[in-house]
């Protein structure tokens, strides 16, 4: 077994409330790399990063994926991975844009998004868990098949919101206390993902079929019914995406969030999420998430290589996840 | 029921038989097990112990035969059942997450949770307060509550398993192979566990391959062979040998 002597004791407890410090100083690194990102910012570009417009620009280029991050940290601490994601918003926004769904109001138009992301999380998940197919493969196949569906419902073009439907659009160009609504749907869904996460047996669940599956089913949890909640939790949060980006971009389009599957990954990667499952918290992601964000709004700031800002975040990755594997061993 | 001990027997498993395709794993078993005694399974690798031992938690469902636990047929249809009817189970794996803490352990899919109209959240003060009473109670090498699994000590494991099969005022506790990956010491204070849990009324089904160890714990043996169940025993009337020969069919029943 393992060393007492280099045990440190209080530092990595899943989540515990009354140590909220050991739980920030767990996310320490992030929060430094993210205040050095914002220092490289305020040196570099001094008269444009700290201005109110760029740090709602920020925020609203974060709700997007942001929402999708937290679906993804659900089921990589469950154990599974979620390719799909990207895509599933994508349909959702051009399924939520037809002009059939468009004549019931916008009302109706976020219902849509929300049960269509909802529905292929679902399949997806159905497929895993009661169809014995692999994450990666199930989900890939979703990818693939949703983007395609798009497409056929789109006929390839971009399908605008109509102009009786622009309450929609003013989720994103409407101010709340000076920040778009759609920053809100962002913050509502963090909080609400946290919640449950941490303070809920679905929670608790989570972290039980991701860490050990076997000791899930003998403790009495319908883990297969569970791994597919979780799949269809992440379609959910594609959906509540897809209405963001329809508030962004005011269209619907087969080509909304490509690649985004692999910047949410890397954001909840970069949080400190295992990927084996079993570990991980929605904090971190979001942090991941926002570093993320950052680089790419400091290399459009400063009118750097778009190729060169890829290869910033491949490294980015790379370091994370040495990062993680030293800390890891001294806690384990 | 000519046994004048009879009203005492907790569990009454009657030829229980379960095929795995063509693989015969029981054959019309037959055993009881009673209140304040520790009752033991023994038999090689495979003779089907574990798999009876699943049965009665509610995991597998035999294909035929009839399980009676406090005088009532039983029909399990998950560990969940079993559970609530009073039967806990120690695994043999312990069936514990490393990365959840050793409270979280205690209390997973059994949360205590304070209800805010539809939402539910977990009450973990409450769970935290009554882990630290639990483990308290067990008075061997206590882990601190709040630390999580992965850090804990083979013999702490294995007390964390055991407090959380007997915790929740259960009847029955099976265990299997509860000392098999311990040490002299740690075996020690685990058997003295089994030892309370038996005086204080539980019934105690124990698999173990030590049979020095079910020598001086039980009070009944059952012997199980190829699926089967070759012989029975009061412990006091028998010896380390003939249980061998049972187990290894030198001696037939």
């Amino acid at each position: 077994m393992t060393n007492h002597s280099i045990r440190r004791p209080g530092r990595p407890y899943t989540g515990a409330g009354l140590l909220g410090a050991v739980g920030r100083a767990r996310h320490l690194g992030l929060v430094l790399a993210l205040a050095l990102l914002a220092l490289v910012g305020l040196v570099t570009v001094p008269e444009t990063f700290a201005t109110t417009s760029n740090v709602v620009t920020v925020l609203a280029l974060a709700a997007t994926i942001g929402v999708i991050t937290v679906g993804m940290t659900f089921v990589i601490i469950g154990g599974g991975i979620d390719l799909s994601v990207g895509a599933v918003m994508a349909l959702a926004s051009v399924w939520a844009t037809t002009l059939a769904t468009q004549s019931y109001g916008p009302m109706v138009m976020v219902i849509c998004a929300v049960l269509v992301g909802t529905g292929a999380g679902l399949l997806s998940g159905f497929l895993i868990s009661y169809g014995r197919m692999v994450p990666f493969i199930a989900t890939l196949a979703m990818l693939v098949a949703a983007r395609g569906l798009a497409e056929r419902m789109s006929d390839r073009r971009t399908q605008l919101v109509q102009p009786g439907n622009s309450a929609l659009v003013d989720l994103s160009s409407g101010r709340v206390l000076g920040l778009p609504p759609i920053v809100f749907v962002f913050a509502a869904v963090v909080v609400a993902g946290w919640v449950v996460l941490n303070r809920t047996t679905f929670g608790r669940r989570t972290y039980a079929v991701g860490g050990n599956p076997e000791a899930a089913k003998l403790a009495g949890i319908d883990v297969r019914r569970h791994t597919m909640l979780l799949y269809g939790l992440s379609g959910l949060c594609c959906g509540i995406a897809a209405v963001i980006i329809m508030a962004r971009t005011t269209t619907g389009s087969s080509t909304h969030g490509d690649l985004y599957e692999l910047d949410a990954i890397a954001a909840v990667i970069i949080g400190g999420t295992l990927l084996t499952g079993g570990r991980g918290t929605i904090g971190g992601s979001i942090l991941g998430l926002l570093i993320f964000t950052l680089i790419t709004n400091l290399f459009i700031l400063n009118g750097l290589n778009t190729s060169d800002q890829l290869i910033a975040k491949g490294l980015i990755i790379v370091i994370a996840v040495l990062l993680q594997r030293r800390s890891l061993r001294s806690r384990t | 029921m000519s046994n004048p001990n009879g009203r005492d027997i907790l569990l009454d498993c009657r030829d229980v038989s379960l095929t795995f395709g063509s693989v015969r794993a029981l054959v019309d078993v037959s055993l009881t097990a009673r209140r304040g005694e520790i009752t033991a399974l023994v038999g090689d690798n495979g003779a089907g112990k574990s798999t009876l031992v699943r049965c009665v938690s509610g995991i597998h469902r035999p294909d035929s035969g009839r399980i009676l636990f406090d005088g009532e047929e039983t029909a399990f249809h998950s560990p969940e059942d079993a559970r609530d009817a009073g039967i806990e189970t120690v695994h043999q794996n312990l069936a514990l997450v490393e990365d959840l803490t050793v409270w979280q352990n205690l209390f997973l899919n059994r949360e205590i949770v304070r209800r805010f109209g539809p939402v539910a959240l977990l009450d973990r003060r409450a769970m935290q307060a009554r882990a630290k009473r639990m483990v308290s109670a067990l008075a061997v090498n206590v882990p601190e509550v709040r630390s999580r699994v992965r850090r804990l000590s083979g013999g702490q494991r294995q007390a964390v398993a055991i407090c959380r099969a007997t915790g929740f005022s259960s009847k029955l506790v099976i265990m299997d192979e509860p000392t098999a990956a311990l040490g002299v010491q740690e075996t020690a204070r685990v058997e003295e566990l089994i030892v309370r849990l038996r005086d204080e009324g539980h019934a105690v089904l124990l698999i173990s391959h030590n049979f020095a160890q079910v020598m001086r714990l039980s009070q009944q043996v059952w012997v199980m062979r190829a699926g089967r169940r070759v012989g029975g025993r009061r412990t006091a009337d028998t010896t380390g040998e003939e249980i061998v020969g049972l187990i290894t069919g030198a001696i037939e029943n």
